[in-house]
């Protein structure tokens, strides 16, 4: 373990993440190719870790995105309405698992918070970005960070 | 039939448990509670055969609730389903009396090598 992330072990937590809990299958989630994404209507997921380690991972995609995987979570149809509260969970779940799976890599005894949900990212001041990539998902681009607080 | 409480703030993750159990083969009649404190009253109210609980929660903590159950009296078996999964948090859980500890994202196969064992 170490207190440095590495970008190829967020992937890897993407890519186990949307294997074993969204599609049931691998290789669903893989780098987007081509210029990145401008956002139209955006929301975003994030999970802060605290203590000697402090940090952030965050998500973030089109609504529509973020519509899709709740959809893909609760196990919905395809047209199948997602009230807000099931995005919020949803998406906000996605990023926990993705924050609990990157603080197991660190050498920390700090905490987990729970995740945030928000159409528009708040930043983080004295954030230094550690991993950054995007992500296509079935041709939906997804942006995932992990920052550090110095 | 077994009867499990599954406990997790997260709507959706209670869904992924359930649907995960059933797809390990786990035909089990489930309730569920969104935080540490309600699954405490749910276990005064009537004891499941087993807990499966979030660790991160709101109000109580799966830690907190375990430890709550043990002080209480309560000896179900108990196992964590959580997106942490450090040798610190390992140890601790195992100390305080849980039975094992699944890492989110977790497949039915997961389910079934940390469930199997106990049910043995």
């Amino acid at each position: 373990m170490s207190q440095v992330i590495a970008g190829e072990d967020v992937y890897a937590i993407a890519q186990d993440i949307f294997a074993s809990m969204v599609d049931g299958d691998v290789g669903t989630i893989v780098p987007w190719e081509g210029p990145p994404p401008g956002w139209q209507e955006p929301v975003t997921a994030w999970v802060d870790l605290q203590g000697d380690w402090a940090g952030r991972a965050s998500l973030t995609t089109e609504t529509s995105t973020a519509h899709a995987l709740a959809r893909a979570l609760l196990g919905f149809g395809e047209d199948e309405p997602v009230e807000r509260a099931d995005l919020v969970d949803a998406f906000g779940e996605v990023v926990n698992v993705v924050g609990g799976n990157v603080k197991s890599l660190l050498e920390t005894t700090g905490s987990l918070g729970l995740p945030q949900v928000a159409d528009v990212d708040p930043g983080l001041p004295g954030g230094l970005v550690l991993s950054e990539m995007v992500l296509a998902w079935h041709g939906r681009a997804l942006e995932l960070v992990v920052r550090a607080v110095l | 039939m077994i009867r499990v409480l599954v406990a997790d703030d997260s709507r959706v993750m209670r869904q992924i448990v359930i649907r995960t159990l059933r797809q390990a083969g786990y035909d089990w009649e489930v309730r569920e509670a969104a935080d540490g404190a309600q699954a405490l009253e749910a276990v005064r109210a009537d004891e499941p055969d087993v807990v499966l609980s979030d660790w991160n929660m709101p109000e109580m903590n799966g830690i907190d609730l375990l430890r709550s159950l043990r002080a209480e009296g309560f000896s179900t078996p108990f196992g964590f389903v959580t997106s942490e999964g450090s040798d610190e948090m390992r140890a601790l859980a195992e100390r305080e009396g849980a039975l094992f500890l699944i890492v989110k994202p977790f497949t039915a196969e997961t389910f079934r090598d940390a469930i199997e064992p106990v049910l043995a």
